[in-house]
């Protein structure tokens, strides 16, 4: 087979212009990625490459050449839907905007907390999706927080992360005792700060627009103390943490602490959460509840402050797919949960890249690098991990997003109705 | 006033459609003292009360104002365990669709129901208190009540006194007292006043402070203990610290400030016996008023149902 080749794109992770070669076993590792390697393609510096005059060349002038985005949150389950098409329509969903891979939460359908939903879950990808997903294990069985899961078990079948899904055990005994057993399998814990006694029957931020709705509020200390007893009790048991969709700025803060301590914690924000605050809720539009609810714009600046530092490693989807059905509900009854994947990429571009909020190299590094290497934690250097695949993108295209250009089955993406910017090749 | 098919909030009335209401009201209420207690404004159309959470004042208030106005009124009783069994509001919407009604008047415990009850439905649909979100019936006959009592509702000094953070009264009816020019002020226990009260509203702590205040209206809350999971203040506080006690009667009595109250009352709680029977008690005139208001919200609703008469 030939190799085919594109010419003066944009290297995202630099900045710099490139050519790349197009074609199977090619690849280029690149310190920039944390040392990942590209797959089938590799990237040179523009002018270096000999093209040869009968190959199939593009001129990508003006367009971005980046590794495809891995997604650490993603709920495959859509709820009425069987769990191949789950799987089938997901894969399409994250093809669309740009994802190659996503860490999957276990729900209540994908429940991984056994090898057997693992290995049919396995087969399934295999099978239906066009995107990598990798499944995280449970903490505890079921995900109701009272009994630990298989741990040797799961991680025998590829598990390297552990959580509940949008369940926060509050047994803290059983959880200190799991993150203790689980150290030493090499296991990363990814959990939502929060008490829930706290939170419990709160519906949204606790602010002007939750009260002129009648909504009981979820308090912001909810989260903050939270994230401390799960940096204390990793810290204690030794346990590699991960504090998943942070939704606040003094959350942000003891992140930035416990790693300037030099704790093992990573941590990661929900795109919504950067875009969005209480006051989208509006009239209560069920789009915007999500858990943990959107908060003021101060939170929205800290959390990107906190991206642009480090202190927040990954911007994630925390895509979960909902019923037009259920999300036209009242507030209260309405199931939480906003879809992103679909939209990921051009998203991020239009609300981040392009207002000059977010670098492309900083983007390269929350949603492609930074959640590979927590979904992937290597040991040694030498350990082959498989290459990403890369995308080309145009800026240029607008369009709008209408419930018919959405492939992930569901109408709950808060991107319905805006106009976004930005075409996906994925892969090239 | 613009023809309107729901009636959800204050909030998305004019003051000028605010004040129509308030005036048929007094009309409405003239009606009261013939001989036949009854127009025929709205005979031929059907009344349906839609309650899912219980209610005696406020049901049998709509029922009577519907009679008064001719209209047929069907109760439908929704049990509360096919609510726990998950029964979707949207398949209640299609049985009432198919029912044909012009009105229907729904009570929720869940904020934002009638809004969504009323956007999939062309009955002209009337919010009778959802959660902790609105209650605008009851603000139109408070408006009203102290309109009667004082001739005027603007320049009056309203203090609401109690649950605030459950209570869709406190939202609407000094959302609608403010719209016609009264000040309104807040008093209760810290954790039942929210700090995200709308701004502009001075919140008080004790009743000196109160008194200072110089108010026109004592308005007390009912502490809704049936909303509150976890206690929010100790149980044996809240009549000294906050009810109207005798001694405090005594001193509102000397200043002759009315006191009122949505109902039902707990006695020994946010009132003492005394007060029930004080001279200024609006209490009885909260209730006749709340016909009036009713019916003229009533009229002056338009359901989609009409338009094709």
């Amino acid at each position: 087979m030939t190799n085919t080749y594109i010419r003066n794109a944009i290297w995202a992770p630099t900045g710099e212009t490139c050519d790349v070669k197009i074609g199977p076993g090619l690849s280029s590792r690149f310190d920039s990625l944390g040392g990942l390697t590209t797959c089938d393609a590799e990237v040179h510096p523009a002018g270096v490459l000999t093209i040869p005059s009968e190959a199939h060349c593009t001129d990508a002038t003006g367009k971005i050449v980046m590794p495809a985005l891995f997604d650490l949150h993603a709920k495959v389950e859509v709820p009425g839907r069987s769990k191949r098409e789950s799987v089938s329509r997901t894969g399409q969903a994250a093809v669309q905007g740009g994802v190659w891979g996503m860490l999957v939460m276990p729900t209540r359908g994908f429940m991984f907390d056994n090898y057997a939903t693992l290995d049919s879950f396995h087969d399934a990808v295999a099978q239906r999706s066009a995107a990598e997903m990798i499944p995280a294990g449970t903490i505890s069985m079921g995900t109701e927080g009272r009994q630990q899961a298989p741990y040797n078990t799961l991680a025998a079948r590829g598990v390297s992360i552990l959580t509940d899904g949008d369940n926060v055990p509050d047994n803290l005994l059983m959880l200190h005792r799991a993150m203790k057993y689980a150290a030493e399998l090499n296991l990363t814990f990814a959990i939502r700060g929060d008490v829930p006694m706290l939170s419990a029957n709160t519906y949204m931020h606790p602010g002007t627009t939750s009260y002129a709705l009648g909504l009981h509020g979820t308090p912001a200390c909810a989260e903050e103390i939270g994230i401390e007893i799960l940096l204390r009790l990793a810290r204690d048991a030794g346990a590699r943490l991960h504090i998943q969709t942070v939704s606040t700025a003094r959350g942000v803060e003891s992140i930035r602490r416990a790693k300037a301590e030099g704790q093992s914690v990573t941590a990661e924000v929900a795109l919504h959460h950067l875009l969005y605050t209480h006051e989208n809720v509006g009239d209560y539009d069920t789009t915007f509840k999500v858990v943990p609810p959107l908060r003021e714009q101060s939170d929205c600046d800290a959390l990107l402050a906190g991206i642009k530092d480090g202190t927040i490693d990954c911007i994630v989807t925390d895509h979960t797919p909902c019923t037009p059905f259920d999300k036209k509900q009242d507030f209260v009854s309405a199931p939480q949960g906003a879809t992103a994947l679909d939209t990921f990429l051009p998203a991020l571009y239009t609300h981040l890249v392009k207002p000059g909020k977010l670098s492309w190299a900083e983007l390269v590094r929350a949603c492609c690098t930074a959640p590979l290497t927590i979904a992937n934690p290597r040991d040694d250097e030498s350990d082959e991990a498989a290459g990403i695949p890369l995308l080309l993108f145009d800026p240029e295209p607008e369009f709008e997003v209408t419930a018919d250009s959405l492939v992930c089955g569901t109408l709950n993406n808060p991107q319905i109705g805006t106009t976004l910017c930005g075409q996906v090749s994925l892969p090239l | 006033m613009k023809p309107r098919k729901d009636l959800l909030t204050i909030g998305s009335l004019s003051t000028e459609d605010i004040n129509t209401i308030l005036d048929s009201a007094t009309a409405m209420k003239d009606i009261f003292t013939k001989s036949v207690k009854k127009v025929p404004a709205l005979k031929g159309k059907s009344v349906l009360t839609l309650f899912y959470e219980p209610s005696t004042r406020t049901r049998s208030s709509f029922e009577v104002a519907a009679h008064r106005l001719s209209a047929d009124v069907t109760t439908f009783t929704v049990s509360t365990s096919s609510v726990v069994k998950g029964e979707s509001v949207h398949d209640t919407i299609d049985t009432l669709m198919s029912m044909k009604m012009d009105y229907i008047i729904v009570r929720h415990k869940h904020s934002g129901i009638p809004a969504v009850i009323a956007r999939h439905c062309k009955a002209a649909v009337i919010n009778a208190g959802d959660g902790a979100h609105a209650h605008p019936s009851q603000a139109f006959l408070d408006a009203f009540t102290i309109r009667e009592k004082y001739g005027t509702v603007a320049g009056k000094r309203v203090v609401i006194i109690g649950d605030i953070l459950h209570s869709r009264v406190a939202r609407s009816t000094s959302c609608i007292l403010r719209r016609l020019g009264a000040e309104v002020a807040y008093m209760g226990p810290g954790p039942l006043v929210p700090l995200q009260q709308h701004s502009g509203i001075p919140r008080f702590t004790n009743w000196d402070q109160i008194f200072d205040w110089k108010p026109d209206v004592i308005y007390l809350l009912r502490v809704q203990n049936e909303r509150m999971d976890t206690p929010f203040f100790p149980a044996g506080d809240y009549h000294q610290a906050f009810g109207v006690t005798e001694e405090r009667l005594a001193r509102i009595d000397d200043l002759n400030l009315s006191i009122m109250h949505p109902g039902p009352v707990n006695r020994g709680v946010e009132i003492c016996d005394a007060a029930m029977d004080y001279r200024n008690t609006l209490i009885n005139d909260q209730v006749e008023n709340g016909i009036a208001a009713r019916m003229s919200i009533l009229y002056h609703l338009t359901p989609q149902t009409q338009q094709h008469d």
